[in-house]
């Protein structure tokens, strides 16, 4: 077996893969339906319903598709990290007060300029928190991942059922846990700094 | 400059404005006023093509306005509303400057502008440009919305309710200083309100509207006076009288009956006169009424032992005013030339009364403890 640096980094480049293919996804998604809000409830329901499917079954369904390997663990998870970035985007947007809207179309703005200087950067740090929630599912799902094939952290956990080593099962649920951890620290840290400053909650004067 | 040709608005089958036929002169300040609901802010929103109409015409400057660029029409029209609407993600200086921006305008160019428009309401530079929107104040925030309107130097500007949110100290002082800032910029101004107050005190031309329809449309002057309809007036009703000192004439706080004199009157009859009448100037007038000008009781002192006529006595330099003209105006030229009264002439030049200091407080009380005190 890898030693487990490697598996942690190979852990790490599947789930950051899927989540980063929801991203890219999902986010004009998230857009589109700003401007569909009837298709809005439609395209929620679906992504919830596919969210309720077991990792298992659906990495199963996906293996008929994708075979064996990392291929179809990143599409799984890119399924997966639809809802929380697509639904993010779209309430970000949303919830923007409809005045700005008004005001920067008043203004003259294009509908892609209102998007680039106004709506995406006042949505910005709660996308971002759908992409945080993401990539943290998806650090634990990948461990799933051994069953179909892929490398990771569920390689450990894995041989160590069989091997009925404690120790090797622990090593992995932990390096696990330790970047789901990671992700959450780095990313809420990330997505102060992206806040655009007028929008900082400000301290009580 | 903008011209309403039969503009209808109808949402879900209701005639929100109905059939408006509307022009905006050049360097007009229009206020459209009327209860909630009547189609005033959707008259705005039309301008600016937020709203377009279902039928009808807006035209501008000669143009019909739905055959330009929606994008291209809003960035030659400021625009200011209720809820401010700054951007929160950017600096003032790029909430002011953003017109300019979408206009691609140099970065130098945008500075100067900025400086320039804070320095105007009196909000330095320096101090400002690069803070928040949350970090001003809400009358501050709405200056800045105003100036973000004036930024690319529009010959139009569009106001919904801008000063709605304030508080009444803040909403007064704003109401001013746009008030100041127009007499220099003269834009041409369609401003919406509830707020009767606001509508007086700012408006060259009130147009009333109910149900989408324009009741009365005038200076405000005329819709006061003369209300075309029991509802004008109502609506008009309250505020008439809070503003007493504004509307009334010097017709109806001046002393109809000064005592006059003929100029080839002797000058003991002038004082005798006087002493009946308790007074200390006498008004001359010619045989038609007409004002030639006044005696005092210190030339007739001085001058008894010499003179025989009124009309040796003569002091024709004494400012007047027209009848029909403000009382605020009478009161005005007796503040600043420090006098006892102003005759009131009319076209003709006929002497149809006076406006002293009594008239001047009767007035002032009757705004202050109600009517009955007026003279």
């Amino acid at each position: 077996m890898k030693p487990l640096l490697i598996l942690a980094l190979e852990h790490l480049y599947l789930a950051t893969a899927g989540v980063f293919l929801a991203t890219l996804v999902g986010v004009p998604l998230g857009i589109l339906l700003t401007h569909y809000r009837r298709l809005a409830p439609v395209v929620f329901s679906l992504t919830e319903m596919v969210q309720t499917v077991p990792s298992l079954g659906l990495l199963a369904l996906l293996l008929f598709v994708f075979g064996l390997g990392n291929k179809t663990l990143i599409a799984g998870l890119l399924i997966y990290s639809l809802l929380p970035i697509v639904r993010n985007t779209y309430t970000g947007i949303r919830s923007i007060r409809p005045e700005l809207i008004e005001a920067g179309k008043g203004m003259g703005m294009t509908r892609l300029q209102l998007l680039t200087q106004v709506e995406l950067p006042i949505a910005l740090p709660v996308v971002l928190g759908g992409i945080r929630v993401a990539l943290i599912t998806a650090i634990g799902i990948s461990t799933i991942g051994v069953v179909i094939g892929t490398g990771g952290l569920g390689q450990p956990i894995w041989r160590g059922i069989q091997m009925e080593n404690q120790g090797m099962i622990i090593q992995g649920a932990a390096t696990a846990a330790a970047l789901a951890i990671l992700a959450e620290i780095l990313l809420t840290a990330l997505e102060q700094r992206i806040t655009p400053r007028g929008l900082r909650k400000r301290k009580a004067t | 400059m903008l011209r309403f040709e039969q503009v209808t608005k109808i949402y879900s089958g209701q005639r929100v404005v109905d059939c408006l036929d509307l022009e905006v002169k050049k360097g007009e300040f229009l206020v459209l006023i009327g209860p909630s609901g009547c189609g005033k802010t959707t008259t705005l929103k039309m301008i600016n093509r937020l709203i377009e109409p279902s039928e009808g015409k807006i035209y501008m400057n000669g143009t019909d306005i739905s055959r330009l660029d929606p994008v291209q029409l809003r960035r030659q029209i400021g625009y200011v509303i209720q809820q401010v609407g700054l951007f929160p993600n950017m600096t003032i200086q790029q909430n002011v400057d953003v017109v300019l921006r979408l206009l691609k305008r140099p970065l130098q160019e945008r500075q100067e502008r900025v400086r320039e428009l804070l320095a105007m309401v009196g909000m330095d530079p320096a101090l400002y440009a690069e803070r928040y929107p949350n970090e001003l104040s809400g009358g501050q925030q709405q200056r800045i919305g105003v100036l973000r309107a004036l930024a690319a130097d529009p010959p139009l500007i569009l106001m919904d309710e801008p000063f709605g949110a304030l508080d009444p100290i803040t909403r007064e002082s704003l109401q001013d200083e746009f008030k100041r800032l127009q007499e220099k910029l003269h834009k041409t101004i369609v401003f919406v309100t509830h707020d009767m107050d606001e509508a007086l005190k700012l408006a060259d031309r009130i147009v009333l509207m109910k149900d989408g329809r324009i009741v009365q449309a005038g200076p405000p002057e005329e819709l006061l006076r003369h209300p075309a309809n029991d509802f004008v007036a109502f609506f008009f009703g309250k505020k008439r009288k809070e503003n007493e000192i504004y509307l009334e004439t010097v017709d109806e706080v001046m002393n109809p009956a000064p005592v006059t004199i003929r100029p080839e009157q002797g000058v003991a009859e002038g004082v005798e006169l006087m002493r009946r009448r308790h007074v200390d100037s006498l008004f001359v007038v010619d045989k038609e009424e007409r004002f030639l000008g006044q005696v005092t009781i210190e030339s007739l002192n001085r001058e008894h032992l010499r003179a025989h006529q009124i009309i040796e006595l003569l002091d024709t330099n004494v400012p007047t005013v027209l009848a029909g003209s403000k009382a605020e105006t009478a009161f005005r030229i007796m503040t600043e030339q420090r006098l006892k009264y102003v005759p009131v002439v009319d076209t003709e030049g006929r002497l149809v009364g006076l406006v002293t200091r009594t008239s001047m407080v009767n007035a002032l009380a009757s705004v202050v403890w109600g009517d009955g005190i007026s003279a």
